[in-house]
């Protein structure tokens, strides 16, 4: 087919003035390529690259915490120092998207908008209490995930709305986050069912605050509600058995090709209860290398 | 591009790069879809989308009103010509009816890629679809539907036995296995039933076809160029020597290239088209058009053994769902009889095989046909067996397992075999009685696999310079099998595997090899390249002895020199003499396979395919560890030892990557491989996203031993190898998920949800299909 104008941004300006006259942004095009590979839409005709802006490609620390460009790959965020100390469950998540190569190119702008519920770092997003900045040439706002994903592969951003950064909240120091999926194989895997989780514990080692947050059970990534039981509690097995019941219970999974949908219930809870478990262990000092379905589990690394 | 050969011999093993390696690793290799032709069209397919249904309507003219659209072609614009090998059940369009979803209606081609899918979407087709034939135990009932009403009428080889859904038939008898049954200590009875899955090859097919006048080029993603070759000719009606058919690097086959497909369709859209004409797969068209899906498969089994654990009798029903056509498998039941008896000396059996029509896609060969499905089943049933006596199941292999001097199950008498070998080796390389954790067992399989001899030919040829060429009809698909011809030629003629260059995969260059297909290539190409060289080697040696005044029966060819024996100072380089030879009669030889007789055996076999008695067999034991997460199912292969009796082993390094790619393939069908069907019996997962195959990432720590003190018949006592490292690893997965799980997992791919399902406290798993009796 021949190809409408394909434009190269230089700076958000760029890409939002391309984008005002119709182009649809694409940074690694993992998720558009692909999809246009697989027949489930054609390759939009007018395109604008955002892969080249400086300023989307930054991780920047402040005094609310740490502003994540859209542009920042998956590879960057399972190695920076600020995401794996402070915010280690997006770097778990990061970690375990598609392939090195596709690792390399995707970007976690480019995964939030996508607004797939199968996303990885979705999840890691809700727990950590990320914002989603999003600008077009009438002005910015910032929007919770929970706002943003309205659908398989839909968001409430409108077409002229480009996802500039993700702001995540200034963390405290007994603080742990993780994220775990269900896997069938150790690469090129998209989650059957995954768990985030978010634990702050307090000196003596107690739930002060907990949020866990599901990938594939619903239409979109969903947060788990009723948690306020578990503050006060130390993570033991009462707590985690209550984690998997609750995560079990919340879940609306679909039977599909990957999973019937009773499978899908009863394996979230076990990825809540050891999401919970690795980021209360992380919160109280322990190193979880990341991602935990490479340190532990039946997907584990083996070193010799 | 330099030629990295590795001339090392290490601990009496040789090793070298292939010849094909760097161009493949660089990019600089050239495969099908790189080809452009000047003019060139591209094709499309219009499938029929449904599985089974009469065709009450097909209007192309609105494709052909199509702006680039040059040809147009159906079932009306080719030769009434219906074939295929075993039974002539085939043509090239669907006519009438449709028997499976990929089954082609008609094919365009245009001048670009987007203007023929836009002519296939033009297409006026009405389908009444009819339901669906998709299980094969009730395709075998006489009420059924037939999947070809006309099937009597249909040409086929007076071997093949078949009547209504039943393409073919075989069964294997000797001895009296129901009195036998009746009289022994221990009855068990199990049942096992394996999905369909893929070949998989990363390369999709790719064809390109041209004309010139009267003659016909066929560039082809094929692992049986002859066999295409054959096929173009039949079809459309042409002499064999007007086709020519090549194929470039060929990316990967596992057997889901072999067999004639596509080059025809292209072929004839070129000739109406007046225009060269291009073919590129997609992925999808890559899983749903094929016929060369891995047969699904339905084991029942009933072994009965004595008071000391011997196996005395066994009784087998096999269904293979054969999809909508014939294909390249009407031996295929007598290969899966085999393999669900397996390598064990059992003096009483009855097993019988069916293979049935359905709509599904047609199976074919892949990698090994029926031989990991059944070597799945049997040794599951096997663990089972030893377990119901309490017997170590790994002894329980050393006792009834095929040694040489012993009678197989067919009553074939092995003279010189390494099973016994295998088991020992593989063992003591992974012991399966060590401790391990709580969430680890050891699972063990043997598994066995014929050699197949096949007319084969080849040119060898030196050159002025002394460097030579080998012109060979064997086709390379990834093996390394031609590769390794270099080093036979070699050694004939006191050269090194570099000196010489190989011209393959050329039908009009080369004489007839039967292609990468029953692991064939080295096994008889190889002798008919050993035949070669050694008439090379007496040209030579003639030479020399004129040269050096001495008599061609004293002269040795060794490192790049002709020598007197006994006295290496009398020496003249082989460049030399090749220099003096281009002057006169040239070095030139030429040498093909002779047929080797085939064994025989003492059963008794209906629709006999010759498959009861095997040449070169060959043996394996495959020693597992998995790992299973007993919460969610997921488990994990972490360990393989691996111990194959394939003969004397040519190129080390070669021999290495079959069995580390047979280990990941059975793997794969093992945990994660498998067709999924809907109720309308079209694949739901013709996807490498929902089509697991394991990657790189999830590769077990793998140690391998080749076991090459019985030499097969092959060139230097060689044997096949390419097919064998698939057939063992499967099983062993299953005797440890079996262990681990607490019962064996009777469906497979053993899928994490699959295990999960027999893990969790459920009732329906009281309802096992194990009887055990007489105990």
């Amino acid at each position: 087919m021949p190809t409408e104008p394909f434009q190269i941004a230089g700076s958000i300006e760029d890409a939002l003035s391309a984008m005002a006259t119709g182009a649809r942004p694409v940074a690694g095009g993992t998720d558009l390529v692909v999809g246009a590979r697989q027949g489930k839409s054609p390759l939009p005709s007018n395109l604008v690259a955002v892969d080249r802006i400086v300023e989307l490609s930054t991780i920047e620390q402040n005094a609310e915490g740490v502003i994540v460009g859209a542009g920042v790959t998956h590879a960057t965020l399972m190695t920076d120092p600020l995401i794996t100390s402070g915010y280690t469950a997006l770097a778990d998540a990061a970690a375990l998207v598609g392939s090195p190569a596709t690792r390399n190119v995707g970007t976690l702008g480019g995964n939030v908008m996508n607004g797939s519920p199968a996303m990885d770092t979705g999840a890691p997003l809700i727990v950590l209490g990320a914002m989603i900045d999003l600008r077009s040439q009438g002005g910015s706002r910032r929007v919770a995930p929970s706002k943003l994903w309205t659908g398989p592969g839909s968001t409430s951003a409108s077409d002229d709305e480009l996802c500039v950064a993700v702001a995540l909240p200034k963390r405290s120091e007994r603080s742990g986050s993780a994220y775990v999926r269900l896997e069938y194989r150790r690469a090129m895997e998209i989650a059957v069912v995954g768990a985030a989780a978010s634990v702050e514990l307090n000196d003596e080692g107690v739930i002060e605050q907990v949020a866990i947050a599901l990938t594939a059970v619903a239409p979109t990534i969903v947060a788990l509600e009723g948690l306020t039981d578990l503050v006060g509690r130390r993570v033991d097995e009462d707590v985690l058995a209550a984690v998997a019941a609750i995560a079990s219970s919340q879940a609306q999974p679909i039977s599909d090709l990957r999973a019937g949908a009773d499978y899908r219930a009863h394996t979230v809870g076990v990825m809540a209860r050891r999401a919970v478990d690795a980021a209360a262990r992380r919160a109280a000092g322990e190193t979880i290398e990341v991602p935990v379905n490479r340190a532990e589990g039946v997907g584990r690394t083996d070193r010799p | 591009m330099t030629d990295t050969v590795d001339q090392s011999v290490q601990d009496g093993r040789r090793r070298f790069v292939r010849a094909d390696g760097p161009d493949k690793v660089t990019g600089s290799g050239r495969y099908t879809a790189d080809l452009q032709l000047a003019g060139m069209l591209h094709a499309k397919f219009l499938y029929a989308g449904t599985a089974r249904g009469r065709i009450r309507r097909l209007d192309v003219e609105p494709a052909r009103r199509v702006p680039g659209v040059l040809a147009v072609l159906t079932d009306a614009d080719v030769p009434d010509v219906r074939y295929s090998p075993g039974v002539a059940d085939r043509r090239l369009f669907a006519r009438g009816t449709v028997r499976f979803e990929g089954e082609i209606v008609a094919a365009v081609a245009a001048t670009t890629p987007e203007a023929a899918s836009a002519a296939i979407s033009a297409i006026e087709l009405e389908l009444e679809p009819l339901p669906p034939i998709t299980d094969p135990e009730a395709a075998l009932s006489e009420d059924s539907p037939l999947v070809h009403p006309d099937w009597a009428d249909y040409d086929a080889d007076e071997g093949v036995v078949r009547s209504g859904n039943t393409a073919s038939f075989s069964s294997l008898s000797r001895g009296d296995a129901a009195s036998a049954m009746a009289k022994a200590e221990t009855v068990l009875s199990s049942r096992y039933v394996a999905d369909g899955c893929h070949a998989v090859p990363i390369e999709p097919r790719a064809i390109v076809a041209q004309w010139e006048g009267e003659k016909l080029t066929v560039w082809t993603s094929t692992q049986v160029p002859f066999d295409a070759r054959a096929g173009i000719c039949e079809t459309l009606g042409l002499p064999t020597n007007r086709v020519r058919v090549v194929v470039p690097h060929l990316g990967g086959g596992f057997g889901g290239k072999c067999g004639f497909h596509f080059e025809a369709h292209i072929a004839a859209l070129a000739r109406a088209a007046k225009r060269p004409v291009k073919l590129v797969f997609t992925r999808a068209e890559e899983f749903l058009a094929p016929d060369r899906r891995r047969e699904g498969m339905t084991i029942e089994l009933t072994s009965g053994l004595d008071g000391d654990g011997r196996i005395v009798a066994r009784q087998g029903r096999l269904v293979l769902d054969g999809g909508a056509y014939l294909a390249d498998k009407a031996f295929f039941p007598q290969l899966a009889a085999m393999q669900a008896t397996g390598p064990y000396q059992i003096p009483n059996l009855e097993v019988e095989a069916h293979l049935v029509y359905t709509n599904h896609q047609p199976a074919g060969s892949v990698r090994a046909p029926t031989a990991p499905q059944g070597c799945w089943a049997v040794e599951s049933h096997t663990d089972e067996l030893a377990a119901a006596i309490g017997m170590d199941p790994v002894r329980f292999r050393q006792v009834n397992g095929l040694d040489t001097g012993t009678t197989g199950p067919t009553g074939q008498v092995y003279d010189a075999i390494g099973l016994q070998d295998c088991i020992d080796t593989a063992t003591s390389m992974l012991d399966p009685t060590s401790e391990t954790a709580d969430d680890e067992a050891y699972g063990v399989a043997v598994g066995w696999w014929p050699s197949f001899s096949s007319p084969s030919g080849a040119y060898v040829k030196i050159d002025d310079d002394g460097k030579g060429q080998i012109i060979t009809g064997a086709q390379e698909c990834g093996t390394g099998a031609v590769m390794t011809l270099r080093q036979l030629a070699a050694d004939e003629v006191g050269l090194q595997p570099e000196d010489f260059e190989l011209v393959y995969q050329d039908t009009s260059a080369a004489p007839f090899d039967m292609g990468a297909t029953g692991s064939q290539t080295l096994f008889n190409n190889g002798r008919a390249v050993v035949a070669a060289a050694s008439q090379l080697a007496d040209q030579l040696k003639e030479l020399a002895a004129n040269r050096l005044e001495a008599s061609a029966s004293d002269i040795v060819l060794a490192d790049g020199h002709a020598s007197v024996t006994g006295t290496p100072s009398v020496t003249v380089p082989i460049t030399e003499l090749a220099g003096e030879a281009a002057g006169g009669a040239l070095l030139l030889g030429h040498g093909s396979s002779p047929e080797l007789a085939y064994p025989t055996g003492t059963a008794t076999c209906v629709g006999d395919q010759g498959m009861s008695a095997w040449l070169s067999p060959q043996f394996s034991c495959h020693v597992v560890k998995v790992r299973l997460d007993r919460d969610t199912g997921v488990a994990r292969v972490t360990n393989v030892a691996a111990a194959h009796d394939s003969g004397r082993i040519l190129n080390h390094t070669g021999a290495l990557g079959q069995v580390h790619g047979g280990i990941m393939m059975g793997i794969g069908q093992a945990l994660t491989e498998g067709t999924v069907y809907d109720d309308q019996g079209k694949q739901r997962n013709a996807m490498l996203l929902e089509y697991k195959l394991q990657t790189a990432a999830d590769g077990p720590a793998i140690n391998v031993e080749f076991i090459e003190s019985y030499p097969g018949e092959g060139p230097a006592g060689a044997k096949g190898l390419a097919e064998a490292p698939n057939v063992a690893t499967a099983a062993a997965v299953s005797n440890a998920l079996a262990k681990l799980a607490g019962r064996p997992i009777r469906q497979m791919p053993m899928t994490a949800e699959r295990v999960w399902n027999e893990l969790k406290p459920s009732p329906s798993n009281n309802d096992t299909s194990i009887t055990e009796e007489g105990r």
